[in-house]
């Protein structure tokens, strides 16, 4: 074979090798190729993967939420109404360690473990003082015995506590060998306890009410989140190279609300509901004149029996609606002097026995003010004072007889036709029966303008006052003045009104004086004696019964026993000459035989509030101006001996000084400066002599 | 390259590793400074990376004593603000037995001309 021919063999040799090594190649790609495919067929159809596997390949990091600190609700002075803050649950792993200590077979570390159980239980028993030393340590041991993993030492303990018991024995030791378990809840504190418990509110769950539903957008906050991942101390950290939401804690609400108002408003109604039985609750409305900022809301109430406790149970002030009473005779009133058909309070009608025609009751009053005055004619102030449905009955028939829907568009310009807008919500809608009404009768007219036919608030109807006090001018109530972050003002809610004038202030100025008249002369003469005088009405209304109290009767205002729930009430302004606060209280029975009158428990009520505020601001006092002089005792007064000195004006030290310069002898009482003397000055004394005088 | 080729690349690296010449063999000494850049930039990226844990670490602690403060403060101000109210008032002085009472008139006040 020539060199030539020998290449070429070798060559061929080498191609083949090649064909051979590509070929297996090529094969073994195949092969893997089809085994990735049925690989893949098998995991997306019935492959699943081991957890230890997963926990190979899972990142040692985890997400964690943080959740916002809700928002506080403060009063107007920034006091704290509600705040956030944990509180914590106790739990004990009574099991803890016992299988290990049976283990090792030696009774010593079981009977260690033991004592120290019992010694954490006389612990407990002297923190917590709700159970005996024996019956905790019973507790732990007997858990221990039936294998109790999670047995309850406390609810609710704050964090103060918290870091005591966690140096208690046994407990000091952790949670693998003392069991100790904690689990943290944020709770809601409530640092005034029930005080302005219902206008505060709550959110539980479902749950929703007051200022807590309202403005839980503004309160709760946003969560936020971020990932954490374990270091090589164990120690979780942030993981910065993870996405992080950070958390924003919920902004506060500043309230209209004075805790001091709201503190008197309420023991004063307390006292009042407390004194008697038949009594099932009681409101209050403190409303400032010029804004219409609610300064207190009080909504106690018992619950089905007087035995019940009193509480905030329901807000009666945004929800009962009701037929007021006599108090919306300022209504009727209102409406008539801006009309001009009442041009004076003194204007008279006749008496007509108390009739006014077209089914109307009689009223009797009439009848007693005839016998007692010999008059045939009646006064609209002294109608007012005296609260007579028939001076109210026979001045709307007369006046808005022929068109009664006048008098309607002035209920419905008060407001009194609607749910208005307010910082809860939840406020019960009025009915009023107007002219073209399935329920208007022909003596709707005249029961409306004495306080019947017509349901409201009692909010409608401190709103309403207010705008007397106010001149007319009608301010919307409100809660909530400012919405604030970390001290600071993000969103204000200024006064705003909800009819700019509903009368002249010449009408409410005479209206004014009709209210005053009421407590000097009229059904509200409790309040005369008030420390600041009070203008307002009374009103006694009875309430309309549910079928099942009815128990049978066909009147809807009594039961088959012919008892009658009552509600009084007295709303009304003061300081009178220059309101600053509105006010209104009203009562409401359980079924009673007795009436319940606004000029009465009320009214008591109110004087206790308005006395109380009186004391409480300086505003109401006399000022004494800084530029006041104070006499003093000059160099050169002349002290003639047996001759008492005139000391009046004197400080007490100038006093002593002149009468014992005199040979006299003094005595005095009191503080302040010499405000009298006895002997009188220039008088001629003895020796010795004893001069009074009086400090003021 | 043909297999034997590498496979004696392999084997010569084994011997050279054996007899400690293969850094001479690759000619590592040329690339000495980058080697040395390397390893310190290394060590000085490990030692941040503890850095880094240290400070997460302490910061999550003072976080942490920080939210206890807050807990603190708030349940401090709940229990104070209890006290501030005048019937509260009013009730302690009653269990103290103390003749002091709410004023029955407003303060006088001093004011400006």
């Amino acid at each position: 074979m020539s060199r030539r021919q020998s290449e070429i063999q070798d060559t061929i040799e080498n191609r083949d090798r090649i064909h051979v090594v590509m070929f297996f190649l090529s094969l073994l790609f195949m092969i893997l190729g089809i085994l990735i495919l049925v690989r893949i067929v098998h995991i997306q159809a019935s492959y699943t993967v081991d957890d230890r596997v997963i926990g190979l390949f899972r990142p040692s990091v985890q997400r964690h939420v943080e959740h916002p600190v809700r928002g506080k609700i403060l009063a107007t002075d920034g006091r704290p109404l509600a705040i956030s803050a944990p509180l914590y649950d106790i739990y004990m792993d009574c099991t803890v360690r016992k299988a290990e200590y049976a283990e090792t077979g030696k009774d010593s570390l079981e009977r260690v473990w033991r004592n120290k159980a019992k010694e954490l239980a006389a612990c407990l028993s002297a923190e917590f003082k709700d159970k005996s030393a024996d019956a905790y340590a019973q507790a732990i041991l007997g858990g221990r015995d039936k294998g109790s993993k999670y047995l309850r030492i406390q609810k609710n303990v704050d964090l103060s506590t918290l870091e005591k018991v966690k140096t208690f024995p046994l407990f000091r030791e952790g949670p693998y060998t003392g069991g100790f378990i904690v689990e943290k809840h944020d709770e809601r504190i409530y640092p005034y306890d029930t005080l302005a418990r219902r206008v505060i509110g709550y959110v539980k769950e479902q749950n929703r009410i007051g200022l807590e539903s309202s403005f839980d957008a503004e309160l709760h906050g946003t969560e936020g989140y971020e990932w954490r991942r374990v270091t090589d101390n164990k120690r979780w950290v942030r993981d910065l190279d993870s996405a992080q939401v950070r958390v924003i804690d919920g902004n506060d609400i500043r309230t209209t609300i004075n805790v001091d108002f709201q503190d008197i408003a309420d023991k004063a109604l307390r006292a009042q509901i407390q004194a008697d039985d038949e009594v099932r609750a009681g409101i209050c409305i403190i409303m400032e004149a010029k804004t219409g900022a609610i300064r207190a809301m009080v909504n106690l109430s018992r619950g089905d029996t007087p035995q019940t406790v009193l509480w905030e149970r329901e807000n009666l002030c945004l929800r009962e609606v009701g037929e007021q009473g006599s108090v919306m005779k300022t209504v009727t009133l209102v409406s008539l002097v801006e009309d001009g058909y009442v041009k004076t309070l003194d204007q008279t009608l006749p008496t007509n026995n108390g009739f006014v025609p077209g089914g109307y009751n009689q009223d009797v009053h009439i009848l007693d003010y005839q016998r007692e005055t010999g008059r045939r004619d009646i006064s609209v102030m002294h109608g007012f004072e005296i609260s007579s449905n028939y001076v109210f009955t026979w001045l709307a028939e007369t006046y808005y007889g022929k068109k009664p829907q006048e008098m309607f568009d002035h209920i419905y310009s008060y407001r009194f036709g609607e749910a208005f807008d307010f910082d809860i919500s939840g406020m019960g809608t009025p009915v009023v029966n107007r002219p073209d009404s399935p329920g208007w009768s022909k003596t709707t007219l005249g029961t409306t303008a004495y306080g019947y036919s017509v349901a409201v608030t009692p909010l409608h109807v401190a709103t309403f006052y207010n705008a007397i006090a106010n001149k007319g001018c009608m301010m919307k109530p409100y809660l909530v003045e400012s919405v604030e972050k970390d001290g600071k003002v993000i969103k204000k809610f200024e006064p705003s009104a909800l009819n700019s004038s509903i009368c002249s202030p010449a009408t409410a100025d005479t209206v004014t004086r009709a209210l005053r008249a009421v407590v000097n002369e009229g059904t509200a003469t409790r309040l005369k004696s008030a420390k600041l005088p009070v203008a307002g009405k009374t009103g006694t209304a009875r309430v309309v019964l549910s079928p099942k109290e009815r128990q049978g009767s066909s009147d809807p205002y009594s039961d088959a026993y012919g008892r009658k729930k009552f509600q009084g009430t007295f709303v009304g302004f003061f300081p009178a000459d220059e309101p600053k606060y509105t006010i209104l209280v009203t009562v409401y029975s359980y079924p009673s035989h007795r009436n319940f009158y606004g000029g009465t428990k009320p009214a008591l009520a109110i004087r206790e509030i308005v006395d109380k505020l009186y004391a409480l601001d300086g505003e109401w006092d006399a000022q004494i101006k800084h530029t006041g002089t104070v006499p003093v005792m000059e160099k050169d007064v002349e002290v003639a001996k047996g001759v008492v000195p005139d000391v009046k004006g004197f400080g007490l030290k100038d006093a002593l000084y002149a009468i014992e310069a005199a040979g006299m002898h003094c005595q005095y009482e009191g503080t302040g400066h010499v405000a009298s003397q006895s002997p009188a000055a220039g008088a001629k004394a003895t020796d010795n002599q004893i001069v009074k005088i009086t400090l003021k | 390259m043909s297999v034997s080729t590498v496979w004696q690349a392999i084997r010569n690296s084994f011997r050279a590793l054996r007899e400690g010449e293969f850094l001479l063999r690759i000619r590592a000494d040329k690339y000495y400074m980058h080697i040395m850049y390397l390893f310190l930039l290394m060590w000085v990226t490990i030692l941040l990376s503890l850095q880094v844990d240290k400070t997460l670490t302490k910061a999550g602690d003072n976080q942490a004593a920080i939210d206890q403060l807050r807990i603190h403060h708030a349940e401090k101000e709940a229990a104070l603000v209890k006290l501030h109210s005048a019937s509260a008032a009013e009730t302690r002085l009653k269990e103290l037995g103390v003749n002091i009472a709410l004023p029955q008139e407003p303060a006088t006040v001093i004011k400006k001309k």
